[in-house]
């Protein structure tokens, strides 16, 4: 056999294993067309209009290079948005991101003055594509490909760790684990999971008098709660587990859950400090590393972190004209300001240009936000969901997104 | 697009899209969401013109690696993996399996570049004379020839495993493809 002869059959048997479209692609496509389209349209009336647009993206997005990416962006692929639900009852998506998950949050009082955070999921079902509320967990993470979640118990920390298929809703395999956990996250790849462990539930809370001396009280995170650990890393496939202790730092209060950094070679937290979105790496023994060069210009709070071709860095809000949002895109090697992006906090990479975001109901002076997915350097935003409720308390949170890979 | 034109377009992907985008992940070297993009992508432009195509796939096909080719130009997907320098002769490990070469083999094909990549696939997945692949990109016969047998080569150096497989016996022929060098 040649060469040849091998690539034709390396090529046939790549072809081969090939799933078939998904459904409904026909109607994604017409879709797609419909609004490039509208859009052509709208840039056309708007150029007549001799609009100025405020410059708010740079196209020289490739980190020491003397490249210049094209200012038009391919458009959107895979778009699934739902601007009249909130929460969402249907699928959310664009690109390779989907929301996997939403969370709401209540606290529930434990007598005196304490109580304690619990949340609850609805976990999208694969196969009807809607959001279906399963109360049995307490934390939630969901691998890439949207098959397969790791779930805990209602009671933290929880001893074992469940691998829930999302078609079916039955736990296949539990994991048990050494020290108890409170917190989960998957790697890139889906192979592993850091499991955060707490000596107590870390989302506990106190009753603190309301800022206005009206007489009133509300639920405030309870300041006084060092309770992390360490860490377990677990191989999904063969359920081991290892343990890795961390000591409390000095500030440590409350959930401060780990996630693999882009390689998977170390974990990282949140860390407090002087600053808001500080972080801390750690080796997988539970040593104190250095940041990655490509992560540590990146921020704890903003979830988005490295593109997926890793050359550009989510990072915070820097601007906020006219109830309008803009963060910024670093390079996440330098750390320096390369372009910005609408949205008050980026949340996940659509592809290496676009990443969905909440941003705000620009009409209304109360704060009230969606999803949205934003592109680089366009002012633009496309509506994923509809408007949160506007809820400024600590002890009700509307609904929170929980993002995977398709 | 009226009606009785979106029904026709509806129908024919509902019966090619699956094989078009066999074609797409192979060109994106089996990355299944730029498969995807690529085929919806080409599948907007078409309709655009539905009514005035006579051979929708052939077009569909014709925008695909058309369009692939113009993505690696403008570097707007990922860039091509950098290998280093390929491992001396001798040193490939030893891959028995037919199986276990093939998955090889496609771990280096996906490392090709976009243009390495579709004339390849045009030339041996879809079994196309060198004529056709030129008249389908737009280049010349030469051109074919010679990017097909880089390509090869460039396979050859990610994956020193195809060592033993020597090169189809050549043909006389007049064309200034660089002479390849054989570890």
């Amino acid at each position: 056999m040649n060469v040849e002869e091998l690539v034709r059959e390396a090529l046939r048997e790549q072809a081969d294993a090939q799933p078939p479209v998904p459904a409904g692609f026909a109607d994604r496509v017409l879709g797609v067309r419909r609004r490039r389209r509208t859009r052509r349209l709208l840039s056309v009336a708007a150029a007549t209009a001799a609009v100025v647009a405020v410059a708010v993206g740079v196209p020289l997005l490739h980190p020491g290079g003397n490249e210049v990416r094209p200012a038009a962006v391919p458009a959107p692929a895979g778009i699934r948005s739902h601007p009249d639900q909130s929460p969402p009852r249907e699928l959310i998506a664009a690109g390779r991101t989907a929301m996997a998950a939403y969370y709401t949050r209540r606290t529930v009082p434990q007598g005196g003055d304490r109580g304690v955070t619990h949340r609850t999921y609805w976990l999208l079902n694969p196969e009807t594509g809607r959001y279906e509320k399963d109360a049995r967990w307490s934390f939630v993470a969901v691998a890439p490909g949207l098959r397969t979640a790791a779930v805990l118990e209602r009671t933290l920390p929880a001893a074992r760790i469940g691998l829930l298929d999302l078609a079916t809703g039955e736990v296949e395999r539990w994991i048990p684990v050494s020290h108890g956990v409170a917190g989960l996250a998957f790697s890139d790849d889906g192979r592993r999971l850091v499991a955060t462990a707490y000596s107590a539930n870390p989302d506990q809370a106190v009753k603190v008098a309301d800022a206005g001396n009206t007489g009133r009280t509300d639920w405030g995170p309870w300041w006084q709660g060092k309770v992390r650990t360490g860490f377990h890393v677990v191989d999904v496939s063969s359920g081991k587990a290892t343990w890795s202790a961390v000591p409390p730092g000095r500030n440590d209060i409350g959930r401060l859950d780990f996630a693999f950094s882009r390689t998977g070679d170390l974990v990282y937290s949140q860390a407090v400090g002087g600053r808001d979105g500080m972080q801390q790496f750690y080796d997988l023994t539970g040593r104190k590393a250095a940041a990655p060069a490509d992560e540590r210009h990146l921020r704890s709070d903003v979830p988005a972190r490295l593109s997926p071709d890793g050359r550009l860095g989510a990072w915070g809000l820097v601007a906020e004209p006219h109830r309008v949002s803009y963060s910024a895109i670093r390079d996440p090697l330098t750390g320096e300001e390369i372009g910005r992006a609408r949205g008050a906090q980026l949340l996940a990479w659509a592809d290496d240009r676009r990443l969905i975001a909440w941003e705000r109901d620009p009409e209304r002076k109360e704060y009230r936000d969606r999803l949205v997915l934003v592109t680089i350097g366009e002012k633009g935003v496309v509506p994923l969901s509809g408007y949160r409720k506007p809820n400024a308390e600590y002890h009700q949170q509307e609904w929170n997104p929980v993002f995977a890979e398709r | 697009m009226d009606a009785e034109a979106q029904e026709s377009f509806r129908e024919f992907v509902a019966g090619r899209s699956t094989a078009l985008l066999r074609t797409a992940v192979l060109l994106s070297g089996g990355d299944r969401h730029a498969a995807e993009d690529l085929l919806q992508n080409a599948l907007v432009k078409a309709a655009g013109r539905w009514q005035r195509i006579d051979e929708p796939e052939a077009y569909v096909r014709q925008i695909l690696y058309r369009q692939q080719i113009s993505r690696w130009r403008l570097k707007w997907r990922r860039r091509e993996v950098t290998v280093a320098e390929p491992p001396e002769a001798g040193h490939a490990p030893d891959v028995s399996g037919a199986a276990e070469l093939r998955l090889v083999l496609r771990t280096a094909l996906s490392r090709l570049t976009a243009r390495q990549r579709t004339v390849l696939v045009l030339r041996y997945f879809e079994d196309l004379p060198e004529a056709e692949v030129a008249r389908i990109l737009g280049c010349s016969v030469g051109t074919v020839r010679s990017t097909t047998h880089r390509s090869l080569a460039r396979l050859r150096q990610l994956a020193p495993e195809l060592a033993g497989f020597g090169p189809r016996p050549r043909q006389r022929s007049h064309d200034f493809s660089p002479v390849e060098v054989r570890p």
